[in-house]
């Protein structure tokens, strides 16, 4: 992963300048390791906590309203998955908080009072979500489908202010301000200054659309492979059709937020703008380099592809704008730019493929609803592929981005206040710790795989047969047939839509395969 | 009273509600790691089924808790953090482990390896977290800590009596409050009097390692030692009251009563403990004073929590509500 490279060679920099004491060294670079692998194994289970419920509100909405079984069968697969990913994702948030200070106690000392805002509210919100989820997934049978369907509104809700609360404390690491700090101790800080970090507005927009991207990537690329199997019933066709439009929707609108986070960047940390686009000295007329591998000695990127003075009209719509390169500060004060700029251009070059295949399916969909085709959404082979694809392609590029974010901020902890070596723990025993870590995490991940895996393979669910009753949350079984008709779910879910809801209301209908 | 009063206050009975709830949880672990004979798995399925709904709630207790430390009191955070790392970490483990065991366990349909591994896994991750967690806050009580010496902390006999103390107090917990579980439905009475014996017998428990306890306290914190003589005799009683009638009440099969009266008795401990602790945070180290968080930040806080418990209060009483008795058609289906 590009973090856990990040960090390899963050040791090996360190262990070549000499500047500092080994033992520091490598304990700052065994904590910031372990740091990323914590924090990409919990992001990689939040983003589904934050969009899995408004995918839910849909299809659950749309059973609660016409009680056809195939919006039933979706909810209850999504809603198991989503009760593994939230509880892995909860516990791997609560490591988090207890490694706050475990690996950087001197930050937590400093600075904990600064973000208690923040992580006060985000607290409570996760306590909400929390509290509902336990009302959804075992309140099956002791709420009504309306009241169900509602428990999930906070859990959204919840979610999403989640995100909002721990966005603001990274952007004010980011760019921390509205805190007077004497001799090394925080003697005034505004309660709000984490929401008014400048960096707040963009970055906390830029997650919530990478989140739902996840999670629409995701689910698109499940019942896209189910479908390359050759399941293509109506229950696929709408698994697919709904996270497509979620992920294809949030891509084009990523792509204008990241233009604004870029300049916020370029005026707040130019340092980082710098690293992330490889420019080595302060100029005006700066290109934009596509690709390239950054070289520290030159200051140039090599084998990239430059376009001429695009850099600087994108950041100040002239080709005049200045742009502050790397050399502006001494080499101990930059960022690992070769590993930056690389991350960089993976989430750009990533991002800007789901945008053209949301370019791609969007025309496709007109074309096909003008001719009266149906489903709308294309389903042919390489369609599928991409689909498949658009999830870990998402998943890559926000962890790409959050490389882009953490590694960009380096030798930083707190952008400007801190270095990262300074926050780290003295610990001896970080080896250790770090070897513990990251065996339980690959542990933990390996085994929800399998089971996630397991999921996600076979068409509908079976009513409560698997496992005892008391064990897994209790669901109810479709309306009007108890387990018998499970298995022919799809088969009798289309043919109901056809006859019943008509194709003007419900334009999954019929859904055949008319590639 | 200062706003960093205030908050220790939140705090205290931030932790009182974690072990009262989340507390219970690992108890819950505990007695299915205990679980013997003909009805274990009956036994196992009822903790399951108990902490299944309520069970990531309860956990957030916790977080908040921590939360309130580090924003709080940041430096006792930092100092706790590099001092307490194995403990901590042993806790941090725990909980990483017996939550991803309980879904995995949940959900996972053998997926990645046999549901009960991931069943003892969490049997004995439940059993650690809370030794952990009491070998942390006894540290926190001697003072005993330094940088560099993490050993220190598991080393000391207070230390390992006060963790053994949580896990019994967790357990003691959890088997009262399985006994109203099992005696609510029918399909889970035949459960009662093994629970039964489980709570006298984990409050028996309890009773002698507090008798070791307090001698130990005496010598190797002498300093909470005096002010425990001083303020904390009532909470002491309220202990020792809630104790014995949780006996009696247990003894007569007055389950909801026993509920209410363990609650008291560990909550008496923990407030005996906080108003003993008052006004250190790690004895020798930081105090409520000085470890405090610029004031405008806590009073925000302080807010944050009143505006959050607006919130919190009606849900948790629904999410209690909803789930307060078993449901007749799971049993049913359970058992089918």
């Amino acid at each position: 992963m590009v973090q856990a490279a990040e960090v390899l060679s963050h040791v090996a920099a360190l262990a070549q300048t000499g500047d500092l004491n080994p033992a520091s060294a490598t304990s700052t670079g065994l904590a910031r390791g372990q740091t990323a692998i914590s924090l990409a194994f919990h992001i990689c289970f939040a983003v589904f906590g934050v969009g899995m419920p408004w995918l839910l509100l849909y299809v659950e909405g749309r059973w609660v309203r016409t009680r056809d079984p195939v919006w039933l069968a979706l909810t209850r697969k999504w809603s198991r998955a989503f009760a593994v990913l939230f509880a892995v994702g909860a516990v791997s948030g609560t490591a988090l908080s207890f490694e706050f200070g475990l690996l950087w106690p001197a930050f937590m000392a400093r600075y904990g009072g600064v973000l208690g805002l923040s992580f006060t509210l985000e607290g409570f919100a996760f306590f909400t979500e929390a509290i509902f989820i336990g009302m959804y997934l075992y309140g099956w049978k002791r709420l009504s489908p309306r009241a169900h369907w509602l428990t999930l509104w906070p859990i959204a809700i919840a979610g999403t202010f989640s995100t909002l609360f721990i966005i603001t404390a990274n952007a004010w690491m980011n760019t921390p301000g509205h805190v007077t700090e004497v001799d090394g101790k925080v003697v005034s800080a505004e309660p709000f200054a984490p929401f008014l970090a400048a960096t707040a507005p963009h970055q906390l927009i830029h997650m919530l659309l990478a989140a739902m991207m996840c999670t629409g990537g995701i689910v698109a690329g499940v019942y896209a492979v189910g479908m390359l199997r050759g399941r293509r019933d109506a229950y696929h066709q709408r698994g697919l059709r709904i996270g497509l439009t979620v992920l294809l929707v949030c891509a084009p609108l990523q792509l204008i937020v990241g233009d604004w986070a870029a300049r916020v960047v370029g005026n707040e940390q130019p340092i980082k703008l710098a690293a992330m686009e490889g420019l080595g000295h302060t100029t005006t007329h700066a290109p934009l380099t596509l690709g390239g591998i950054y070289d520290e000695q030159t200051g140039e990127v090599r084998h990239g592809i430059e376009i001429p003075n695009l850099l600087s009209l994108m950041q100040g719509f002239s080709a005049d704008k200045e742009i502050i390169g790397l050399a502006a500060v001494p080499p101990e004060e930059r960022p690992n730019a070769l590993l930056v700029h690389l991350a960089f251009n993976v989430m750009v070059g990533l991002g800007m493929a789901l945008i053209a295949l949301s370019a791609a399916v969007g025309f496709v969909v007109l074309l096909r609803r003008r001719r009266g085709q149906r489903p709308l959404v294309p389903t042919g082979r390489p369609w599928l592929w991409a689909a498949a694809a658009s999830g870990p392609a998402s998943v890559l590029a926000m962890m790409a981005g959050w490389e882009v974010t953490e590694g960009g901020r380096q030798p930083w902890i707190v952008y400007g206040r801190m270095r990262v070596d300074e926050a780290v723990t003295t610990s001896s025993g970080m080896p250790a710790i770090f070897t513990g870590t990251v065996l339980l995490y690959l542990g933990l991940a390996t085994a929800l795989i399998l089971i996630l895996r397991r999921m996600a393979t076979g068409g509908p669910e079976l009513g409560g047969s698997v496992g005892e009753a008391t064990r897994a949350p209790d669901i109810p079984d479709a309306r009007p047939a108890p387990d018998q008709q499970a298995p022919n779910l799809p088969a009798s879910a289309s043919a109901g839509d056809g006859s019943g809801n008509g194709t003007g209301t419900d334009p999954s209908g019929r859904e055949e395969d008319t590639r | 009273m200062t706003a960093a009063d205030l908050l220790a206050v939140v705090m205290v009975l931030g932790l009182t509600a974690y072990a009262l709830t989340g507390g219970a949880d690992f108890g819950g672990g505990v007695w299915d790691l205990l679980a013997r004979g003909r009805d274990a798995a009956d036994q196992r399925r009822l903790v399951s089924a108990a902490l299944g709904p309520i069970w990531e709630a309860n956990h957030v207790w916790l977080i908040f808790v921590v939360v309130m430390m580090f924003s709080g009191f940041p430096e006792a955070f930092g100092i706790v953090g590099s001092t307490l790392e194995i403990p901590l970490i042993c806790a941090l483990a725990g909980i990483v482990l017996r939550g991803a065991a309980y879904v995995y366990r949940a959900y996972g349909s053998g997926a990645a390896g046999p549901d009960h591994w991931w069943g003892h896994v969490f049997a004995v991750s439940s059993a650690i977290t809370p030794v952990a967690l009491g070998v942390a806050g006894a540290a926190l009580v001697t003072g005993d800590v330094a940088e560099g010496a993490p050993l220190t902390p598991v080393t000391s006999a207070f230390g390992i009596v006060c963790g053994v103390f949580a896990l019994a107090a967790t357990a003691f917990l959890a088997a009262v409050y399985l006994c109203r579980d099992a005696a609510a439905s029918p399909e889970t009475e035949h459960l009662v009097p093994g629970l039964r014996r489980r709570a006298l017998g984990s409050a028996v428990a309890c009773g002698l390692l507090a008798a070791v306890l307090l001698p130990l306290l005496w010598s190797e914190a002498p300093v909470v030692a005096d002010r425990f003589a001083d303020r904390s005799v009532p909470f002491v009683v309220l202990s020792a009251i809630g104790g014995v009638t949780s006996l009696v009440a247990l003894w007569q099969h007055r389950f909801t009563a026993a509920r209410v009266t363990a609650g008291i008795a560990v909550a008496g401990v923990l407030w005996g403990w906080a108003a003993a602790q008052y006004p250190d945070l790690v004895v020798g180290r930081a105090t409520v004073d000085s470890a405090a968080a610029p004031e405008a930040n806590i009073v925000a806080m302080l807010i944050a929590v009143c505006c959050g418990l607006v919130v919190l209060v009606p849900s948790l009483w629904m999410l209690f509500r909803l789930f307060a008795n078993p449901e007749p058609e799971a049993e049913a289906e359970a058992r089918s």
